[in-house]
C-alpha cells in the first residue's frame, strides 16, 4: 500500500463523517456544563488522594503522647511533615498539567509547553516517589508506637514480616516508576529537540 | 445570519476533519466522542476573538489540535498506546471490510510518529498546502517539506513492516 492509497483511505473516511453529521444548537448548548463537569472530576480524585492524607497527619498528631522514645518521636514529626508535602507535591504538578493555555497558538508552541510541563510533572513525581518511601519505612516504625501497647519492636514477626515485604514492594515498584518515567522523559526530550526554537 | 448560526455553519463544513483529528489522538470511541466536545466547546468560546487574519479553516485546525494535545494532558493519556481495534470512526461510516483494514493501517502507522509529525502528516492528508501547514505549526514551509518527506519515508518503512 503506497501512501496515496493512505490519503485516498483519510478522504473516503471523511466523507462518509460528514454524512453522519451530529451537531446542532442543542448539543452547543449543554457542552459547557459537561465540559466543567469534566474538570471537576479531575480534581476531586486528587483531592481524596489529600483528604487521607491530611486525616492520617491528624491521626498521628493527635496520638502523639503516645510516642515515647526519641526515634518514635522523630518519626511522628517526619510523617506528618511527609503527609503534608505529598498531597502538595501532588496537587502543584497535576495543577501546573490542567493549566489551559492559549488555543489559537501555533502548534510547535503548544508541543514545547506541553513537553516542558510533561519533563517537570516527570521530576516532581519523581521526587513524590521518593518522599512517599521514606513515609513507608518510616511508617513501619511509627505503627509499633501508633497501635500497640506493648513494644512491637521485641516482636520478631513484625520485623520478618515487614521489612522483606516493604523491601519487595519497594523494588518492584521503583523498578516500575523508573521504565514508566524514563520512556516519557525521553519522549519530551525528543520532542523538544525537533521544535523549532 | 448571526453568530450562532455563522459557526455552526462553518462547524459543519469542518466537521469531518474534527473528528478525524480526535480520533489520531485519542485511544477509543467515548474519548474521541470528549475530544470532539472539548474543541467545539473551545472553538465556540475562542470564536468572538477569531480576527480573520488566516482562513477559519486554518483557525479550526490550529484550536482543534491545540486542544487534542490539551486533552492529552488532563487525561494523563500515553501518547503512542493506542490499541487498534478500537480506533476506527464509527464502523457504520467506513462499511467494507477493505477500507477498514486500511484504516488500521493507516491509524497504527500515524501512532508510531511523534507529536509533532502527528500534527504535520494529520495536515498532509486532510489536503492542506505547505503553506497552511506552516503556519498552523508554527515552522517555515521548507522545514515542512522536509519533515513531510522524513515522515513519508517513516510511514513508507511502517506500512512495508506491518504488511509484510
Amino acid at each position: 500500500m503506497e501512501l496515496d492509497d493512505l490519503k485516498r483511505t483519510w478522504q473516503e473516511s471523511k466523507s462518509q463523517v460528514q454524512s453522519n453529521s451530529s451537531i446542532n444548537i442543542e448539543m452547543m448548548e449543554k457542552m459547557k456544563d459537561k465540559y466543567r463537569l469534566k474538570l471537576r472530576k479531575i480534581t476531586l480524585s486528587e483531592i481524596v488522594g489529600s483528604v487521607v492524607c491530611l486525616a492520617s497527619a491528624m491521626f498521628i498528631a493527635a496520638n502523639f503522647d503516645k510516642l515515647d522514645t526519641p526515634l518514635l518521636l522523630g518519626a511522628g514529626v517526619l510523617s506528618i511533615l511527609l503527609l503534608l508535602a505529598l498531597p502538595l507535591i501532588s496537587l502543584f504538578s497535576t495543577r501546573q498539567l490542567s493549566k489551559v493555555g492559549d488555543f489559537e497558538k501555533p502548534y510547535a508552541d503548544t508541543l514545547k509547553v506541553f513537553a516542558n510541563e510533561k519533563i517537570k510533572f516527570i521530576r516532581l513525581q519523581k521526587i513524590n516517589v521518593t518522599l512517599s518511601y521514606l513515609l513507608l519505612i518510616i511508617m513501619i516504625v511509627l505503627v509499633s508506637g501508633l497501635f500497640s501497647d506493648k513494644d512491637i519492636f521485641s516482636n520478631k514477626y513484625y520485623w520478618i514480616l515487614s521489612i522483606p515485604l516493604g523491601y519487595i514492594f519497594l523494588l518492584f515498584y521503583s523498578k516500575w516508576v523508573r521504565n514508566y518515567y524514563h520512556k516519557v522523559l525521553q519522549e519530551s526530550e525528543e520532542l523538544l529537540k525537533e521544535l523549532p526554537l | 445570519m448571526d453568530k450562532k448560526e455563522k459557526f455552526i455553519t462553518a462547524l459543519k463544513a469542518n466537521e469531518a476533519s474534527i473528528y478525524k483529528i480526535a480520533s489520531v489522538y485519542t485511544s477509543d470511541a467515548e474519548d474521541r466522542n470528549d475530544l470532539v466536545q472539548e474543541i467545539i466547546y473551545q472553538l465556540w468560546k475562542s470564536f468572538d476573538t477569531f480576527s480573520h487574519k488566516s482562513s477559519i479553516t486554518t483557525w479550526i485546525y490550529r484550536v482543534a489540535m491545540n486542544v487534542a494535545i490539551y486533552h492529552l494532558k488532563t487525561a494523563k493519556r500515553k501518547v503512542q498506546t493506542v490499541t487498534i481495534d478500537d480506533q476506527v470512526l464509527n464502523l457504520n461510516e467506513v462499511e467494507h471490510a477493505d477500507q477498514e483494514a486500511r484504516w488500521h493501517l493507516l491509524r497504527h502507522s500515524i501512532d508510531q510518529l511523534n507529536l509533532l509529525d502527528k500534527g504535520i502528516v494529520i495536515l498532509y492528508l486532510e489536503d492542506r498546502s505547505y503553506e497552511e501547514i506552516a503556519e498552523i505549526i508554527g515552522i517555515s514551509s521548507s522545514n515542512v517539506g522536509t519533515k513531510l518527506s522524513r515522515i513519508k519515508e517513516k510511514l513508507r518503512q511502517q506500512i512495508s513492516k506491518q504488511v509484510s
